[in-house]
């Protein structure tokens, strides 16, 4: 079995992308063999209002429960998202969340989001993170989003030792805390490991050994990226099978409660 | 500086990702969509696996990675991460690497690049058949850079040139190297990228539309645009190259975005995209077998294309 924990629905800002229903999604899945996706709205990145995002996503979803595990993109300083997290959780029965700090421009330290790390936690849901969403050299004219930096993460996960953590699209853990042994960082953070190199520097495989494979998840960013370069870092990976078959879908699994 | 000189062979590649597996996304693909499965001979010969050194310099269904790099010695672990680029290959399921070794700053000097070229050279010799050599110079030593060409391209058999950001391509001084390459036969890998907004650490760098122009001023120049995917905005890079049929585009590069390969094959058409990873090997990889194309137009862009490239070299 496979498990996603980087996938997407909907349209993005700048640029197309294909596969990005839920039936074309699906489609794509099963061509790879994955099972099970967790998708969030990719337009709800660049609306104002994400909770319509939210809104897309949970009506393409509908009848695909089994497959697709919807994600609430919440952010904190906009009006009435205290509403929006308890119908998405409550209605929408979507089982975490995307932040998207540099995009909707907020501090991860800042109260409001630290006011929404506590009441995810505090309805039991994940909360994961996309350190970028694209390539900043390929930006558009518009805007100049930087990725997140590590070091806020790192100070992300000591606040909120109780809350669960899934970092995606994220490279270059091993130069910071996240990704060395003995980081005397709570163990609430995961690993995704669609941009991380498995061959020649091999940070997955530096991240299995300092953290363990139960830290490191399977994900792709799909419809964003081809699915396959993910899928075939877990071919290339020097690893056990048990410890692949963790990263494959057993820890997504874990963290999501399936 | 001394070379050290070794003589072992490369191990014989066990790749985890074989030809058939490197394919497979288009077979899939092709059920999925309908279209006719591959037609059984040419499967064969894509599948064969890869056993020893290739009898000739490019064999057939060989996978050549048109843009790679070897360790500049300056870094400590140089050797062990040259060796870790051939296991990574071997993994992958990669024959071939058309390497150059770059400079750590640029603008390079004189002597940077010679001693880069000297290291490739070796890199030839410590993994033969395996890597095959760009001579890199930096346009603006003239003279020293045309020689620098002929000795290594003609003496040491590198298959061609590399380019990187010391000039615009569109600059009079690039052109007497492109003349060289047009007389030798040999391709040249040119850096290029197109970001909307100035790169100020890359002041001349070049994009598709300076490498576009470049191919109407030598027509029979053989060019490549490197990484598509690792150069900004790869639309723009895919659009200006349109109509210049003898740029042919490396799809190297760490962005592994959705579309970029099918839409370079639809653009520009099969036959002028070239593989390659430039160190971002499962990326290189993975997209390509993500890319909706048939085993066949795969097999183009994983080594044929370069494969007749390199055939034209002159005697």
């Amino acid at each position: 079995m496979i498990v996603d924990v980087n996938a997407y629905l909907g349209h993005f800002a700048f640029r197309r992308l294909r596969h990005n229903t839920a039936a074309a999604l699906l489609a794509l899945m099963d061509s790879k063999e994955i099972d099970k996706a967790v998708v969030s709205s990719a337009g709800a990145i660049t609306y104002r209002n994400a909770q319509a995002g939210n809104e897309e996503v949970a009506e393409e979803v509908r009848g695909h429960g089994d497959r697709l595990i919807p994600f609430a993109v919440i952010n904190p300083f906009y009006a009435g998202w205290q509403d929006d997290l308890k119908i998405c959780h409550e209605q929408f029965g979507m089982a975490g969340l995307r932040l998207y700090p540099k995009w909707h421009n907020y501090q991860l330290s800042s109260p409001c989001c630290r006011e929404l790390v506590d009441a995810a936690t505090e309805r039991g849901i994940l909360i994961s993170i996309p350190i970028r969403v694209e390539d900043n050299r390929q930006r558009s004219w518009l805007l100049n989003v930087p990725d997140v930096p590590l070091e806020e993460i790192v100070e992300l996960v000591k606040t909120h030792p109780k809350a669960r953590f899934i970092l995606l699209n994220g490279i270059g853990y091993t130069g910071c805390p996240l990704g060395r042994k003995d980081n005397g960082l709570p163990a609430n953070y995961a690993i995704e490991l669609s941009r991380l190199s498995a061959v020649l520097a091999n940070e997955l495989g530096q991240l299995i050994t300092n953290l363990g494979a139960e830290r490191v998840m399977f994900g792709t960013g799909m419809p964003f990226n081809y699915p396959d370069p993910a899928l075939v870092k877990l071919e290339v990976l020097d690893a056990s099978q048990a410890n692949k078959e963790q990263i494959r879908s057993k820890n997504a699994m874990t963290w999501l409660g399936l | 500086m001394t070379i050290p000189q070794t003589t072992s062979s490369p191990p014989a590649p066990q790749p985890r990702v074989s030809r058939r597996t490197l394919l497979k996304g288009s077979v899939a693909a092709a059920v999925a969509i309908g279209a006719a499965a591959l037609p059984s001979a040419r499967s064969a010969a894509v599948e064969q696996p890869a056993s020893g050194t290739p009898s000739g310099p490019f064999r057939k269904g060989s996978v050549i990675d048109c843009h790679a790099h070897l360790s500049h010695r300056s870094r400590a672990t140089w050797e062990a991460d040259d060796r870790k680029l051939i296991e990574a290959a071997d993994k992958l399921g990669i024959d071939q690497l058309c390497c150059s070794t770059l400079t750590p700053r640029w603008p390079a000097t004189l002597d940077g690049f010679r001693e880069c070229n000297q290291w490739t050279a070796d890199g030839m010799r410590r993994f033969p058949g395996r890597v095959l050599g760009y001579c890199y110079v930096n346009p603006g030593y003239g003279r020293e850079a045309l020689e620098e060409i002929r000795r290594y391209v003609g003496d040491h058999r590198f298959i061609g040139i590399k380019l990187y950001n010391e000039y615009t391509c569109t600059e009079p001084v690039v052109f007497p190297i492109v003349e060289l390459a047009i007389e030798l036969g040999v391709p040249i890998l040119h850096h290029a990228s197109h970001s909307h907004y100035f790169v100020e650490d890359q002041p001349r760098m070049s994009d598709g539309g300076h490498l576009a122009e470049l191919a109407r001023r030598y027509p029979e120049a053989m060019l490549i645009c490197a990484h598509i995917s690792g150069g900004g905005d790869w639309e723009w890079t895919i659009k200006a190259l349109r109509n210049v049929p003898s740029v042919l585009l490396d799809t190297s590069g760490s962005v592994t975005d959705e579309g970029t390969v099918d839409m370079a094959a639809a653009v520009v058409g099969v036959d002028r995209l070239v593989f390659g990873c430039d160190s971002s090997m499962t990326a290189g990889v993975g997209k390509i077998r993500g890319a909706n194309l048939s085993a066949q137009d795969k097999q183009k862009i994983l080594g044929e294309n370069m494969m007749k490239l390199l055939r034209r070299r002159k005697p």
